[in-house]
């Protein structure tokens, strides 16, 4: 496991194979989004996407199932405060195949509570071809190393 | 049809509420976000966080829906959003929680080059004890009145 102490400014961490498929597109979108760009896909041709689209908000949950699958998973985090300037670049459409490239920006050791620190991670999404489609910055809750370990 | 010039620094608009069970809280999070605290009650209790919290990517798709439904109702002409500023998850969000939308126009600015015009928006989730839950600050795009109705 990979504590607050564990990680260090500048590392990198590539992740992730996820394949959105026009079923998953439309399953978010109709419980969370239900725009005609992401439901439909004669409506999606007649507007300015050209084609049916991911919602933003999905392709965000699909960086987070990726997230947690290849980096919750081996590091001793607790959560997120939130995330900073998230931008949607291109738009996720059925076929493509996403995945993660994360840098560790800053360490922030917490002031008030000495069992953790928070950790700014730079993360870009993108398909098969390579192409940034989201990007964000999180602020990510991670456990120091247990006193006995250290 | 509200455009985006109808849209005004400083007007607040309500987007109504919706429920948050566990079934739907544990639904959510295996599929986009398996972390014990989201998905298991008992290992839940046993975390930070002292019992089951929402993933803060599920509170954020229950605000867009807020806000779908929202400009559905009061026919406002929403085209998306290049994306955001800042996201904050300030306090957990349980089963049983209700929680209401709202938004709040912070600055509006027209597009040079196409017939729409952006808005910075501050769109939260406040919970039934009154307190934020999600805070939310972006950018949202709106089509303009057309000419003819100028």
């Amino acid at each position: 496991v990979k504590y607050f102490e564990d990680v260090q400014v500048g590392d990198v961490m590539r992740f992730g194979r996820y394949e959105v498929t026009r079923e998953e597109i439309v399953e978010y979108a109709r419980q969370f989004d239900p725009q005609p760009f992401h439901l439909d896909e004669e409506a999606a041709g007649a507007s300015l996407f050209g084609g049916l689209v991911a919602s933003g908000w999905h392709t965000g949950a699909m960086f987070m199932r990726m997230t947690a699958d290849h980096v919750a998973a081996i590091h001793a985090t607790s959560g997120a405060l939130g995330f900073d300037d998230l931008k949607w670049i291109r738009p996720v459409r059925p076929g493509d195949v996403l995945s993660v490239e994360s840098v560790i920006r800053e360490k922030i050791p917490s002031r008030s509570r000495p069992d953790r620190g928070l950790v700014r991670i730079e993360s870009r999404v993108h398909d098969q071809r390579g192409e940034d489609k989201m990007s964000l910055v999180t602020l990510v809750i991670y456990r120091r190393r247990p006193e006995a370990a250290r | 049809v509200k455009y985006w010039e109808d849209l005004e620094v400083g007007q607040t608009i309500a987007l109504g509420s919706c429920a948050v069970s566990e079934t739907e809280i544990v639904a959510f999070a295996r599929k986009y976000d398996p972390q014990p605290f989201h998905t298991d009650p008992e290992a839940a209790r046993q975390s930070l966080y002292g019992g089951l919290i929402a993933s803060g990517w599920h509170t954020c798709a229950l605000l867009m829906r807020l806000g779908v439904e929202a400009n559905r109702r009061e026919g406002i002409a929403a085209t998306g959003s290049p994306g955001l500023d800042s996201c904050r998850w300030l306090k957990p969000v349980r089963p049983g929680d209700v929680l209401a939308g709202r938004t709040e126009i912070l600055e509006t600015w027209p597009s040079r080059s196409k017939p729409i015009g952006f808005v910075r928006r501050r769109s939260e989730m406040v919970n039934q004890h009154g307190e934020v839950v999600l805070q939310i600050v972006g950018i949202t795009m709106y089509r303009r009145r057309p000419a003819a109705a100028a």
